[in-house]
């Protein structure tokens, strides 16, 4: 009995799952939001793809929206996907784009002509802070002797992460520059992704890496790599790993993600997508979502958001250019 | 032994009538999106997530554990049908999978893919099984000058695709190589070869670059000379495969396995680079080398076996360490965290109930697979049947799907066909293909282990041979590079002692 | 005899000025101050000057015909250029029309002028064929995976 009825429940996901959102444009845009539009510049699985996701199954439990489609365009941090949001998606009262600080590096390390000043800031959603970590068996217990070794020698001190000019290595970069060595030095090894960094890690043949805390956390659970420090301006919650700054090292660094609107749509329909972010962030649904993925919450809205964006260009720029990436 | 009572726990799990439709369902999926070219496994798992808000999670990973498997069944069958391979795996079975096909022995040809995947397969999960805790040591042992080795052992398998002239062989290949090294330099953020063009930024793909050199380079030289139309031989036999293939097939299943599933659980070993070996060791150890390139059929029983065995090899650091070594493993367990749960070092003994539920799936699936396969090979076969304008017209536009339907990009389209021309005039000219493909899978991988290897030791070249994995993988590198001429040297100088060299 | 291999000739002059557009893409790779032992240029110039090298050696080769071509191919039959113009319609046609006109009528098209290219003469009914499989395929893709592979007018009312 308990088969048949996992059987019924299985055809009926099956069949959900096989008709996923494929709502088309031209179906009625009226004043509510019935299909929200949300494009996504990175190809699916991602963090940014995850979140859009997980707005989607908010939005939708929470009442908020009928239905939503999700557009993919990766590549190159969102290089490549920008410039088809500004261009193709201009006007659209109902769509989302959805990116964050990689983004922002990205641009100016690929000297995109498209900034993301041409896009309309909504929300700021989630965070991740990154760590600094070393391998279980490494002599060095503390950011002071990890930076002690790196002044020492510059060239001895290896550093994994993700790509070159990504969020890993610009807070490897002001880690060198707020304990007065030269950016430019820090001998980076960058990786496709967390998995082949971990690994690496893991068999010591690096002596340091960075990464989000949600990629490095169960290794650090473990035992298998100790967390040197976090990029957080406090303690955070449940994770029992001191900040940079409270070793010295004045740097904090948020890996944040949030959405953005077409340019040149209405007032009204900002107005409404930001008052659609502030109640899905109210939202359980969202909360719950928070919680299964990890996510710090770090939702900023309106125009606070816009400036937040425009005090992480600069810096970001400024950490870039000395690093020689931009 | 503890191990089996877990699996017999996880078999419990997997055999339920439930899960059992999810296995059948996850691999069904899987051949029909490993057939597409472009679309894989990862970018399916991905899009089937929202799932895991719906389905208890053993049921979600055996779905997907289904369609990881599946996609790798279905890949092979467009390469030996088509020409056309969907996974960047199955590439090299196109070479002589192809070719058979040609010969009216496709049915043959499906059938030793389909039987030394689940040989394979069935190795690669055993290891899996029982292996995977010294596995993983010994692979995170790999350190990026062990791996820039590994590498110039590999592109010694080149050698087997040369074709008929050394020049033209290494100029497919270097061409390889410059394709490879379109996009941003990952070390350093620099564009390469992107002529200014956003699209090109995260490089070429490689499947976009076999389907159009195989596939419409193909299709046009075929165009050219209508006259061959009629070589797509009729079927041979009933379909299935005789005592000879047997005979030659079934070493070439376990060698495949022995290089797969080690290949697979390196950080960084990836599915293809096993599938270019296996290909060269088949050819050399083959005693029917001047088959190869006309249909060998050794040469699609290695490298399918070899494939198979690294997907299962992928989730051996997946499950012993939570790392996630390939794209389709990222988002498994990107998965995981959907549930709650949190994949790590730990996973196995948090969650065992999930991993060996899991493992015993695979086992589940690759039997499923057979038995959807095997009969259908007689049946697939048959697609060479239609008559040839709707044939490759039918290639052409299944072409289309992959490399539009995912990126939607007219660029991407106008590249397929570019290198679908030049794909024309390599076939035309004599020039051999599979080197370019070559190339562009280990030109990269070398290059960026090498650049790592010099960071980290600071310049010091001596690493390659201070380092003992990188020294004796560079030793035999030597040994398969110079024995072949040392040997034959000596053979002439014994067979004329009292006789000197012509000189030429 | 010694006969100039014009095609050849004309290949490896070809494979000498991919080589030389390599070089010169090569020397356009912005190389940033940043810490690197080895940076992003010396694997494209050891690729370009390989490709360059090897252009040189098949032109010298053409050159004193020497290089032989298989003969299979070569002996056969001229090529037939119209099913070659058929062939390039039908992927010109499909790029240039994806965009506007959405996924099936161009695959239809595409089918319909390779079946042209091989000898089909019966153009309706291949486009029919044709967009009967691109429909099935687009409603496979868009459908199950949610993916939107080029929507256009006729796939809306799918």
């Amino acid at each position: 009995m308990m088969q048949r009825r996992d059987f019924i429940r299985m055809a009926l996901y099956g069949s959900a799952a096989l008709s996923l959102p494929m709502a088309f444009g031209r179906s009625a845009q009226a004043q509510a939001i019935d299909t929200l539009k949300l494009f996504v510049p990175a190809n699916p699985g991602g963090g940014w793809d995850q979140t859009a996701r997980s707005m989607e199954q908010a939005l939708k439990a929470a009442g908020l929206i009928k239905g939503a489609q999700v557009t993919n365009v990766g590549g190159a941090g969102g290089a490549v996907g920008l410039p088809q949001f500004v261009n193709q998606w201009k006007g659209q009262g109902n769509a989302l784009m959805v990116g964050g600080m990689v983004m922002v590096g990205a641009l100016i390390a690929n000297r995109s002509p498209i900034k993301l000043t041409q896009v309309t800031p909504i929300a700021r959603l989630t965070g991740e802070y990154q760590v600094v970590v070393v391998p279980a068996n490494s002599p060095h217990k503390s950011m002071q002797d990890l930076i002690a070794a790196f002044k020492a020698d510059p060239s001895k001190v290896s550093w994994a992460g993700g790509s070159a000019g990504g969020s890993d290595h610009i807070l490897a970069g002001m880690i060198a520059k707020a304990s007065g060595g030269d950016p430019k030095k820090v001998a980076y090894v960058a990786y496709p992704g967390g998995g082949p960094a971990q690994a690496a890690l893991l068999g010591a043949q690096v002596t340091c890496g960075i990464s989000g805390y949600g990629e490095f956390g169960e290794q650090i659970k473990a035992g298998k790599l100790r967390a040197l420090g976090i990029s957080a301006d406090k303690r955070q919650p449940g994770i029992d790993i001191p900040t940079l700054k409270e070793q010295g090292v004045d740097v904090e660094l948020v890996n944040w993600r949030g959405v953005f609107a077409p340019p040149g749509v209405k007032p009204q329909d900002r107005d409404a997508m930001i008052d659609l972010m502030a109640k899905m962030n109210d939202s359980p649904a969202w909360k719950e979502q928070l919680k299964a993925k990890d996510w710090t919450p770090l939702f900023l809205a309106g125009d606070d958001y816009a400036r937040y964006i425009e005090a992480e260009n600069k810096r970001i720029e400024g950490i870039l250019t000395e690093l020689g990436l931009a | 032994m503890e191990t089996l009572g877990f699996l017999a726990d996880g078999f419990a799990i997997a055999l339920q009538p439930a899960n059992l439709l999810w296995a059948l369902l996850g691999v069904t999926l899987g051949t029909a999106v490993g057939v597409l070219p472009g679309l894989g496994p990862a970018l399916t798992i991905a899009l089937l997530l929202p799932i895991t808000f719906s389905v208890p999670a053993t049921a979600a990973f055996i779905l997907f554990a289904g369609i990881y498997y599946g996609a790798m069944y279905g890949g092979s069958t467009t390469s030996i049908l088509l020409n056309t391979p969907g996974e960047s795996a199955t590439i090299i079975t196109a070479l002589e999978g192809h070719k058979m096909a040609r010969q009216g022995r496709a049915a043959a040809a499906l059938a030793t893919a389909a039987i030394g995947s689940f040989v394979a397969g069935t190795i690669g999960i055993l290891g899996l099984t029982f292996l995977a805790p010294p596995l993983v040591e010994l692979a995170l042992q790999f350190g990026p000058a062990d791996y820039f080795s590994l590498m110039v052992v590999s592109f010694i398998a080149v050698s087997a695709v040369l074709g008929s002239s050394v020049l033209r062989g290494l100029t497919s290949l270097g061409l390889g190589l410059l394709l490879g090294l379109v996009g941003i330099d990952m070390q350093t953020g620099q564009p390469r070869f992107t002529f200014g063009l956003p699209e090109l930024l995260d490089g070429i793909n490689v499947i976009v670059v076999a389907v159009g050199l195989f596939a419409v380079g193909e299709t046009l030289y075929l165009a050219a000379r209508p006259k061959y139309h009629g070589s797509i031989a009729p079927l041979k036999g009933r379909g299935w495969m005789t005592r000879s293939d047997w005979a030659r097939s079934w070493k070439a299943w376990l060698r495949g396995a022995a290089l797969g599933f080690p290949f697979g659980t390196l950080p960084a070993g990836g599915a293809e680079v096993p599938t270019f070996v296996s290909y060269y060791v088949e050819k050399k150890l083959s005693k029917h080398p001047e088959e190869f390139g006309h249909g060998a059929i050794e040469g699609v029983a290695g490298p399918e076996a070899a494939n198979n065995a690294s997907a299962a090899g992928v989730l051996v650091p997946m499950l012993a360490l939570g790392l996630p070594t390939s794209a389709t493993a990222a988002i498994m367990l990107s998965a995981f965290q959907s549930y709650g749960i949190n994949p790590g070092p730990l996973l196995l003994q948090s969650q065992p109930e999930l991993v060996w539920g899991l493992i015993a799936s695979l086992y589940v699936g690759n039997v499923i697979l057979l038995i959807l396969n095997l009969p259908l090979a007689g049946l697939w076969a048959k697609v060479l049947a239609i008559p040839a304008p709707w044939l490759y017209g039918g290639i052409l536009v299944f072409a289309t799907i992959g490399t539009y339907g995912i990126s939607q990009s007219p660029i991407d389209l106008i590249l397929l066909y570019i290198i679908g021309g030049m794909g024309y005039l390599m076939r035309r000219f004599d020039y051999p293909t599979a080197p370019v493909i070559i190339g562009m899978i280990l030109g990269p991988f070398a290059e960026q282990e090498f650049r790592r290897a010099m960071t980290i030791s600071g310049g010091d070249l001596t690493v390659f041979v201070t380092r003992p994995l990188s020294l004796t993988l560079l030793i035999i590198a030597a040994v398969l590079l110079l024995g072949p001429i040392l040997l034959r040297r000596r053979m002439v100088q014994r067979r004329s002692p009292f006789r000197h060299h012509h000189d030429n | 005899m010694r006969r100039l291999a014009r095609p050849e000739v004309l290949l490896s002059l070809g494979v000498i000025a991919l080589g030389l557009v390599a070089l010169d893409q090569t020397w356009r790779i912005p190389v940033s101050p940043l810490y690197a032992k080895v940076g992003p240029t010396a694997m494209a110039y050891a690729a370009s000057i390989l490709l360059l090298g090897l252009g040189v050696a098949s032109l010298i080769q053409a050159w004193l015909g020497r290089w032989q071509i298989d003969a299979e191919a070569e002996a056969s039959e001229p090529v037939q250029w119209r099913s070659v113009g058929w062939l390039l319609a039908g992927l010109v046609l499909n790029v240039g029309l994806i965009g506007p006109l959405g996924f099936v009528p161009a695959s239809a098209l595409l089918f319909a002028c390779t079946a042209r290219a091989f000898g089909s003469f019966r153009p309706f009914r291949d486009l029919l064929i044709g967009a009967v499989f691109a429909a099935i395929a687009y409603f496979g893709f868009a459908k199950l995976l949610g993916i939107n592979i080029g929507a256009g007018l006729l796939e809306g009312l799918l």
